[in-house]
């Protein structure tokens, strides 16, 4: 039985499937009614004890846009809201954890679970949307990987990594707040399954109900939130292609795009 | 007679018998001395005596006297007469003048005086041919024998006839297989038969040649020529793959004999058996043809598989699928994701982006060929590759390679492919009414099909099995498809009406797959949840790829042939393995072997089980020179291959060696006499130093004779007689 569940439609969710359904009937295409009416992404948002779990709620539906005009990725604008205790978790593209106050530890059978995740595949972005470094949120979610995978430890990602160029050759990561001018990982051979971020990406791609960003980027102002989503959009492409870009085909091309 | 002559054997310890005879002539004296009163002196002298001599004849029984008779005799020498029949004691000798084997036949039974007649005269003369393995021939089998056997072992014949003959004589051109250590059981003479300075040939000698060999990798093959009589001379050599020539080098004579050794490199293209010959032509005034070309079995494998795994967009089933083929070392992976369509909009300069064109002339015109495998995945390939791409993928599996369908909700729609290529290749068939489900979960249920086939077959356990990809989770999407009859459906769905999940194919040479979903990454991820690891999924992309490839180690059974090429009338064994999932009960029943001859008939062969479970050992006789085929049945598939046997004069060195007949009768203590008008006197004169004589030793005891005896009674009753007339008794 499935735990986790779609937020309530929109008026404009609704309007768009009507269209959706109305076009779908005249045209085929690579974005079809068949193929469009199955997302193969979604973010799925860990509810956890404590703290502040969900800093951003408006955040999905413009990165999904984004997504979906930028990349051939057909992405679902609802989020699921899941736990560490969801029977689903491990079918779940990207595993989305947000917050700015620090929250309770997880249990011994979360940190399990969230370790076999992690361990066997599973993709986890999390960011602090407080940013501020060894408190609250930051504070806790170190406190939380080390129980987790103690082995490993979150790592500033190299300039070179996969991450930086899935889909965009990504110079700034953006976001609603500059606090690192980079991501964090931690990685597992060739795989980072882990991305934090405290730059508040999130924060940055949020609108409210009438298409209005609902916070400012500063100190960069809209390049800044750009960048934000840029990053946001690598960041999904990775977690759906690994390192992909790290295959030798792709090295002359970026390499020359880098002027190395 | 001679007291030398006269020996004594004595029956009781010598001073029993002196006491003995002491006793005697005691009573004889004590005799003499109460008979004097009253006979007389003579008379009782005569009396005593008569006693004393029959008393000490009767005392001399215990000496056991015997005659002993010393004749001496001469020993009529055996001599053993080995006669070489070795292959190449069948060569022309002295230009055309018959063979060696006649020269050698000659020199024995014809002429004014026969060797082997004039032999028989002083020597006890055995035959024997020296071929395979020492044999005794009668001389009327002589004429009858053939040079047409493998080199002999002549250390081992030795050894055969140690004991039994005092003296051999060798008839052979040398090129026999000789140890070279020292004998001193009896002295060989050795013959020389041919003549190295009228021989002319060139051989290949040694081939260094690797069995196996990778696909794309240069190999160099070291190749040994031995000549004779052809100082100066140039000669090509050449390297071909059946009819078609592969590489030559040409290649200059310089000593005669001498050898040369030449290099010839070449890099395989094709996966499999190759039967490669190496040949240099024959020269004019060569003795031997055949042994200018050698044959040679190279299986060619590919050093890594090349996978090019096109995806139509990045998703869960692209990643899991790409890492657990990038984690394969055996799998050398190119892949592509559509990252956008031509619908997509970029908001950025060419330089922000990291995305590369997709070379689609590049490798669907001109590379496609050096890949095993192609794998599209969810992929609208109607978007980006024209008919002749198309054609071109037709083309690559009808020559062998391996095509994975996989699905997803980007397939193109029924009309875009049904009368293109892909479709002609694929077993399947949109079912035109959903194309794509995903309104219901489903799960897989294993077909009788599926039981079988190394891709689905993970375990041995018919019952394990089944429930195995039962409890894989469920499929959140599956595309419709409709069988067509050249598809077997491994997979199928477990709706009520069941739909093909994976399906598979034969395609010409090439072998075609259709995974009717882009959940199978819920295979992985769903058992892991379960905490029951990741095993199955990843054990079934990596049987995909190796089906897909017929790659051997997923065939149902391997054939390791013998690594030296074989040769008429030689047993040739070859080892069965069957595949692990398939050994247990290692019953023999289960396995069949078929050998076929090189005209096609089949032949008789022999199967037994080997010491490990699943393994077996095959073995048949080969009668003609060629390619014979072999077909190994079993339950869960076949496997054909093939093997050389080469015509036995290929490498035969048959240039008489002289030097290793003197180094022979060197090593025994014979002799080297070559043939000349003074041969008889020789052997003769050797064999006398080698004669032997014996002294014959005739004992005749005395005691056993019958006059002894009455000699015995004679004087004993003359005395009984004296004593009754005087009135003694």
């Amino acid at each position: 039985m499935r735990t986790s569940s779609f937020n309530h439609c929109s008026r404009r969710d609704f309007l768009s499937l009507g269209l959706s359904l109305t076009a779908g009937l005249f045209f085929s295409g690579p974005k079809s009614l068949l193929s469009a009416s199955f997302p193969h992404f979604f973010f799925a948002q860990l509810k956890y004890r404590g703290g502040e779990w969900d800093p951003n709620a408006n955040f999905v539906e413009p990165i999904i846009e984004e997504l979906e005009l930028r990349t051939s990725i057909d992405g679902l604008k609802q989020r699921r809201v899941t736990s560490l205790s969801d029977p689903d978790l491990f079918y779940y593209p990207l595993l989305y954890m947000a917050g700015r106050y620090e929250f309770e530890p997880f249990t011994a059978q979360e940190r399990e679970t969230l370790r076999r995740f992690l361990t066997y595949g599973g993709f986890l972005f999390a960011e602090d949307t407080l940013g501020a470094k060894g408190l609250g949120f930051d504070l806790a979610f170190r406190r939380e990987m080390k129980q987790v995978l103690p082995n490993y430890e979150l790592k500033r990602l190299p300039a070179d990594h996969s991450v930086y160029q899935s889909f965009y050759m990504i110079g700034s990561i953006g976001g609603r707040q500059r606090i690192n001018p980079y991501l964090e990982g931690l990685t597992i051979d060739n795989w980072t399954p882990v991305i934090y971020s405290q730059n508040d990406l999130s924060g940055a791609w949020a609108k409210d109900r009438f298409g209005k960003w609902v916070n400012e980027c500063v100190p960069g102002g809209e390049p800044q939130r750009s960048a934000a989503f840029k990053t946001g959009i690598n960041i999904i492409v990775y977690s759906l292609t690994s390192d992909y870009k790290k295959d030798v085909i792709h090295h002359p091309f970026i390499m020359r795009r880098k002027n190395i | 007679m001679k007291l030398d002559q006269i020996a004594v054997a004595p029956v009781f310890p010598m001073g029993i018998i002196l006491l003995l005879f002491l006793l005697g002539l005691f009573s004889s004296l004590v005799q003499y001395f109460i008979v004097r009163g009253r006979l007389g002196h003579v008379k009782a002298i005569s009396l005593s005596a008569l006693r004393l001599i029959g008393i000490s004849l009767l005392i001399s029984f215990a000496l056991n006297p015997s005659i002993v008779m010393r004749s001496e005799h001469r020993v009529t020498p055996s001599l053993a007469v080995i006669l070489d029949t070795s292959q190449s004691m069948g060569q022309s000798n002295y230009g055309g003048e018959g063979s060696r084997l006649d020269e050698a036949r000659s020199l024995l039974l014809q002429g004014p005086s026969p060797l082997l007649r004039s032999l028989s005269e002083n020597f006890e003369v055995r035959l024997y041919e020296l071929g395979d393995s020492l044999r005794a021939v009668g001389e009327e089998e002589l004429k009858g024998l053939k040079a047409s056997t493998s080199k002999g072992d002549l250390t081992r014949s030795l050894d055969q006839l140690s004991g039994k003959t005092s003296l051999g004589l060798l008839l052979s051109d040398g090129t026999m297989g000789w140890d070279g250590s020292q004998r001193t059981d009896f002295p060989l003479i050795t013959i020389p038969i041919g003549s190295l300075e009228r021989y002319k040939d060139i051989l290949i000698k040694e081939v260094k040649a690797p069995a196996l060999a990778f696909r794309g990798k240069e190999l160099t093959v070291d190749i040994t020529l031995r000549s004779y009589g052809y100082s100066g001379l140039t000669v090509p050599v050449l390297l071909k793959d059946g009819n078609r020539l592969l590489t030559a080098k040409s290649t200059r004579i310089q000593n005669s004999p001498g050898e040369t050794t030449v290099s010839l490199s070449f890099t395989p293209e094709e996966v499999g058996e190759r039967n490669l010959s190496i040949s240099v032509p024959q020269q004019f005034g060569e003795e031997l043809g055949s042994n200018n070309t050698v044959s040679l079995s190279l299986k060619v494998v590919r050093d890594k598989i090349r996978v090019l795994m096109v995806s139509g967009n990045p998703s869960m089933n692209y990643r899991f699928m790409r890492t657990a083929l990038k984690n394969d070392p055996s799998i050398d992976l190119l892949s592509f994701v559509i990252l956008r369509t031509p619908s997509d909009i970029m908001n950025v300069p060419l330089q922000e982006q990291s995305l590369i064109p997709f070379p689609v002339d590049t490798l669907f015109s001109n590379e496609l060929k050096n890949f095993d495998l192609l794998i599209f995945d969810n992929f609208r390939y109607t978007l980006f590759l024209n008919p002749l791409h198309l054609e071109s993928i037709k083309e690559f599996v009808r020559s062998g390679g391996g095509f994975a369908f996989i699905g997803g909700p980007n397939l193109p729609e029924e009309g875009r492919y049904r009368a293109t290529p892909i479709g002609e290749i694929l077993p399947l068939r949109l079912t035109g009414k959903e194309g794509y489900r995903r309104s219901s979960s489903s799960g897989v249920n294993l077909s009788r099909s599926g039981l079988t086939h190394p891709i689905t077959r993970l375990s041995s356990d018919e019952v394990d099995l089944s429930s195995f990809w039962r409890e894989m989770p469920f499929l959140d999407g599956i595309n419709l498809f409709e069988v067509k009859t050249s598809g077997s459906v491994l997979l199928e769905s477990s709706d009520e009406i069941p739909y093909p999940i994976l399906t598979v194919s034969d395609y010409r040479k090439g072998r075609v797959l259709v995974l009717a979903t882009d959940y199978s990454w819920k295979w992985y991820m769903g058992m892991v949840a379960k905490g029951k690891g990741n095993y199955g999924y990843l054990r079934f992309i990596d049987r995909m790829v190796r089906w897909l490839t017929k790659d051997p180690s997923l065939e149902p059974v391997q054939v390791t042939l013998p690594e030296k090429a074989g040769l008429i009338g030689q047993e040739m064994e070859v080892r069965i393995k069957l595949r692990e999932e398939d050994a247990t009960g290692n019953r023999r029943s289960t396995v069949s072997l078929s050998v076929f001859s090189p005209d096609g008939s089949r032949m008789m062969t022999k199967l037994k089980s080997a010491q490990r479970p699943g393994e077996f050992l095959g073995s048949f006789v080969p009668e003609k020179a060629g390619m014979y085929k072999f077909r190994v049945e079993t339950p869960a598939g076949h496997l054909e291959e093939s093997i050389i046997i080469t015509r036995s004069l290929e490498r035969l060195d048959a240039a008489p060696d002289h030097e290793k007949l003197k180094e022979i009768s060197a090593s025994t203590g014979g002799k080297y006499l070559p043939r000349g008008e003074n041969l008889l006197r020789e052997i003769e004169e050797y064999a006398k130093r080698m004669e032997t004589r014996f002294i014959e030793e005739k004992r005749f005891s005395v005691w056993t004779t019958p006059f002894v005896l009455a000699l015995v009674l004679a004087f004993l009753g003359g005395e009984w007689y004296l004593r009754r007339r005087w009135g003694l008794i």
